[in-house]
């Protein structure tokens, strides 16, 4: 068989890592447009930045994978596919495949901003982006942050300075929405970071170096723009496959045409521990829905039935969280003292995550509690902590 | 370059470079030793990189953070020398360390 994977991150590394070494019977073509060798994405935001400029970042595949003689690497952007002949188009060639596997990723989501001068505006989502972003660090006395996510405080903490100002400023009317108020309360209470929500940005004063919001001038001589990222679904839709919110594969990540599946955060499938189908931005997903493909590839399916997880540093904050919870969901809080804190959140009895801060031993209860089935926030409650639970029921 | 002396799961004995300043998991991981899984990349999030040293060398390392020692308690079968390869940063004084993969990741 050959097969072509289209992208080459997190979920195309552990695709073509699962299927080298299940013993794939054919050949693996891996589209990769950027300028570098797969490296991991996680670092970019945190530790990464703040090394000296000759710092190599960390690759995504063991030497032996990405030398193997099963896999041609194909360094040009992929822009069109045609399932019915296999047919994969870049700008210079055609290339002719049996399986087309789409893990086309998501990109930074730019704002326009009417005077943000290019070298001022950031995004950081590729390492090109970390690379650019890192050359301006050092002269950037006052930083600017516009969004209200993880990405949002962990960029915060990486770049805290005594001679540094950093502002996060957020459209939302709340910050850290994926979380419970109590969880961001906590990230939001250490963050080096002064914030702002209910923020329109009207534009950028260069003269004064200063964003023009609703709220007065925001100080800024560098603005990072982490409002999100948005699925590369243009590809899919192209041949009629996904819209602009995903991907839609079924449970083996299989989309409607047989030829064509659909990985990482870009797919868009059933997820078992939260009842119904949602894009997922984790490692978790990326690895967890490449296994998945990579077996159906291999010729012994089982469908996706992994537990998200995630995980932020903030910091001296280690976040971590078990399992999915819709934003709505109810938050109880577990545990909470000067150096941790536990939040459970739940629809009704059934515990549906686990916020854990500097709480290893809860998120990793959690994941293993989440693996045997349904956790009951009343039996949580009556131990007292989600690491007696697991002892409880394992005696 | 200095070295490692790995074992992985299948007892195959592979001898691994590195670069001081590098850790166990970024040593291993480029050189493809079988058995460490390290699905979180590397940020003591989820304790499949396993690993356990020669205890000979324990004096030569600095000791596992708290956050470190609760992760491994969630590892198959941790032992004393048990450590996270994300979390053992390498210097020169370590050509040479032993090591074995975890049988088991999960």
């Amino acid at each position: 068989m050959r097969l072509g994977i289209v992208g080459a991150g997190q979920s195309a590394c552990t695709l073509a890592t699962e299927l080298i070494r299940g013993n794939f019977d054919g050949e693996i073509l891996v589209f990769n447009g950027e300028p570098h060798r797969p490296y991991q994405r996680p670092p970019l935001s945190k530790s990464w930045l703040k090394m000296p400029a000759d710092t190599n970042i960390l690759l995504l595949l063991p030497e032996p994978i990405e030398n193997h003689a099963s896999i041609q690497w194909i360094g040009e952007w992929v822009k069109l596919i045609k399932p019915d002949s296999g047919e994969i188009y870049t700008e210079q060639a055609t290339y002719r495949v049996d399986q087309i596997v789409l893990a086309t990723g998501t990109r930074a989501r730019r704002l326009t901003i009417k005077g943000l001068p290019p070298e001022t505006g950031h995004v950081i989502r590729t390492l090109g982006d970390a690379e650019r972003l890192r050359q301006h660090i050092d002269d950037a006395k006052n930083i600017t942050i516009i969004g209200a996510g993880f990405l949002a405080f962990e960029l915060a903490a990486t770049l805290d300075h005594p001679d540094r100002i950093i502002r996060i400023v957020a459209k939302a009317n709340r910050l850290l929405p994926q979380v419970s108020l109590k969880t961001a309360d906590r990230l939001v209470g250490s963050s080096p970071a002064s914030t702002l929500v209910d923020v329109k940005i009207e534009s950028f004063d260069t003269v004064n170096k200063s964003l023009i919001t609703n709220h007065g001038p925001v100080p800024a001589d560098l603005v990072i723009i982490a409002a999100g990222a948005i699925p590369n679904t243009e590809i899919a839709e192209r041949c009629g496959l996904g819209t602009a919110e995903g991907i839609a594969t079924d449970e083996f990540m299989q989309t409607p045409h047989p030829k064509v599946s659909a990985i990482g955060e870009v797919s868009l499938h059933h997820q078992p521990h939260l009842g119904r189908s949602e894009r997922v931005e984790s490692i978790s997903e990326a690895n967890d829905s490449a296994t998945t493909c990579a077996k159906r590839l291999l010729g012994h399916s089982e469908p996706f039935g992994a537990i998200p997880w995630f995980w932020s540093d903030q910091g001296q904050l280690k976040l971590q969280i078990a399992g999915l919870c819709a934003r709505s969901d109810d938050e109880t809080c577990l545990i909470s003292t000067d150096a941790d804190s536990v939040v459970i959140r739940h629809c009704g009895d059934r515990v549906t995550a686990v916020e854990a801060i500097n709480a290893p031993k809860e998120f990793m209860a959690a994941r293993r509690l989440f693996e045997r089935g349904t956790v009951s926030l009343s039996a949580l409650i009556k131990v007292g902590s989600v690491f007696d639970l697991l002892q409880s029921s394992r005696s | 370059m200095p070295q490692l002396n790995c074992i992985d799961p299948r007892e195959q004995a592979i001898e691994v470079t590195f670069n001081p300043g590098e850790t166990i998991l970024q040593a291993t991981h480029r050189a493809g030793v079988d058995g460490i899984l390290a699905e979180c990349g590397g940020g003591c999030s989820c304790a499949t990189c396993h690993v356990i040293l020669d205890h000979t060398w324990d004096g030569t390392l600095v000791g596992p953070s708290t956050q470190e020692l609760d992760m491994l308690s969630f590892a198959v079968d941790p032992t004393p020398h048990s450590r996270l390869a994300c979390q053992v940063e390498l210097s020169d004084k370590h050509d040479g360390l032993s090591l074995s993969v975890a049988k088991r990741q999960y």
